[in-house]
């Protein structure tokens, strides 16, 4: 388990400012809107659920929040600043942790540690700056965090899916994030990984307090949210 | 030995042997991104831009390398933001670029009445022309692959492992692809010119093909296929010098056979 000097770096400080607020968004890409006048808060610390079927605009709502798709009409705010500049919108990608699908094995050849510590760019080092030392020691204790201290030195394509899930919430919480937000992240994994991996993800918020997003179809995996918000047709219930 | 030292004292010996050496040791490096990001529909795009480059080339009256190299990075690029802008896939753009080239430098070679020796040297190369300035070319288009991977190594390992995660962490992912497409496109120009149209994958693919089932990281990926690359090409040399074969064809068999070789050692992994 990893050392409680860093659980206190990681640890974020509960604060009443919202993590996530739409007003009024609409946005889509390109063939029609996929949101048409969304507004949603989403308050710091929570555990938030973000539900509905295929097409509702779940995933879209998570890259309005990462500043990734400009919305068309409407405003956002993400951890206390509007995105209004693409500025906004790198600030606030240095404070999320992002943790998507499960992806097929990847064709290159790369570490988990490796992996993880791409969550480390643009918070440490980018182009030209290499990784320092306490990156590196991130990277460890991130890895001990989620459960994959010994397998830093494997090949990420030789592991399961609950394991590259694993090293992708580890590659997350590397960056230290005040804010997390997962894209269906137990589609595709058996029934035992899904449990594990949503045990993970809910003993990991008790622990640090970092408000989490996570996108899912339903509540099959066993998720116990603070809160769930519906969309439908591109509006929240 | 002392025959091949004196066989590198002939100029366009030794501007072949210098050519095929960095070529095989800094290109080879780009079947690595070819192979990760899925780009074998495009390489094989490129290397028909490539022909028409060099058959339009040919046509106006100035080089084939010119036109290749002229040609071939710009489209390359041109497909890369084409396909994001205007969201066409891969395959339907590799296609499109691919028959209306190769039709391009068909119809570019018969109008203009190339002498069928000179279309062959297209499509095998002729590296004993290689002049004093190809070479140049070579070497800064090695220095550039090799400085692109120090300088972004941590970038393209981002794009390469995943775009979506890049976008996610904020590394400019637009700037790099099509930083690698240009150096993709401007390698396979090159290589045109070195093996010829046919046998490009072996200095640009094969070697990073090879490297993939041996590494365990991406920089080992990258020094595994620059040495896969070196033994191809410069074995190659030696194998054509000694035994008055074409370069291009014996540098193309060595790079077959270490991928075979590689793909017997590493079965069952």
């Amino acid at each position: 388990m990893s050392s409680p000097a860093f659980l206190t770096d990681l640890t974020v400080t509960p604060h009443n400012e919202d993590a996530v607020t739409l007003d009024g968004v609409s946005a889509g890409y390109g063939e029609g809107p996929v949101l048409t006048d969304l507004s949603l808060r989403i308050h710091c610390g929570k555990l938030v659920g973000l539900l509905g079927p295929n097409g509702a605009g779940k995933t879209t709502v998570l890259r309005i929040a990462m500043g990734l798709l400009v919305p068309t009409a409407g405003q956002v705010a993400v951890l206390g600043r509007r995105l209004d500049s693409a500025t906004d919108r790198s600030w606030v990608r240095l404070r999320i942790g992002y943790v998507p699908q499960v992806q097929a094995p990847p064709a290159l050849p790369i570490t988990v540690a490796d992996s993880v510590l791409l969550g480390r760019w643009g918070c440490s080092f980018r182009f030209l700056r290499r990784p320092s030392r306490e990156d590196r020691a991130l990277v460890r204790e991130t890895l001990g965090l989620v459960g994959m201290g010994e397998l830093a030195a494997r090949d990420l394509a030789a592991l399961s899916g609950g394991q590259r899930q694993r090293a992708a919430l580890a590659r997350a919480l590397a960056r230290r994030p005040r804010l997390l937000l997962m894209d269906e992240p137990t589609t595709y994994l058996d029934q035992e990984a899904q449990r594990d991996l949503v045990q993970l993800i809910e003993r990991l918020h008790a622990q640090l307090n970092i408000t989490t997003v996570v996108v899912t179809h339903g509540r099959e995996a066993g998720w116990r949210f603070d809160r769930e918000i519906h969309l439908t047709n591109g509006g929240a219930a | 030995m002392s025959a091949l030292i004196d066989m590198l004292a002939i100029p366009v010996i030794r501007n072949a042997f210098i050519g095929m050496l960095v070529a095989g040791a800094t290109l080879s490096t780009l079947g690595v991104v070819i192979v990760s990001l899925h780009l074998m529909a495009l390489r094989f795009t490129l290397m028909h831009v490539g022909l028409l480059g060099a058959a339009a080339g040919m046509s106006l009256g100035f080089s084939a390398t010119a036109g290749a190299f002229v040609l071939v990075p710009v489209a390359s690029v041109m497909m890369g933001m084409l396909g994001q802008r205007f969201r066409i896939s891969a395959s339907s753009m590799t296609g499109f670029f691919m028959t209306g080239s190769l039709a391009g430098a068909f119809l570019l070679l018969a109008r203009a009445g190339v002498p069928a020796m000179d279309v062959f040297g297209i499509f095998a190369g002729n590296i004993l022309m290689l002049r004093r300035l190809d070479v140049v070319l070579v070497v800064v288009l090695g220095l550039a692959v090799v400085l692109a991977f120090v300088i972004g190594y941590r970038e393209i390992q981002a794009v390469l492992l995943d775009r979506d995660l890049a976008l996610s962490l904020g590394v400019p992912v637009q700037a790099v692809v099509a930083g690698l497409f240009l150096l993709l496109g401007a390698a396979v120009a090159l290589a045109l010119r070195l093996v010829g149209a046919l046998l490009v994958d072996a200095i640009i693919l094969l070697p990073g093909m090879a490297a993939l089932r041996f590494a365990r990281g991406f920089g080992s990926a990258l020094v595994l296929s620059s040495v896969f690359g070196v033994i191809a090409c410069a074995g190659g040399f030696l194998v054509a010098v000694r035994f008055n074969l074409p370069i291009g064809a014996s540098s193309a068999a060595v790079s077959s056979a270490i991928l075979g070789l590689s793909a017997v050692v590493t079965r069952g992994r």
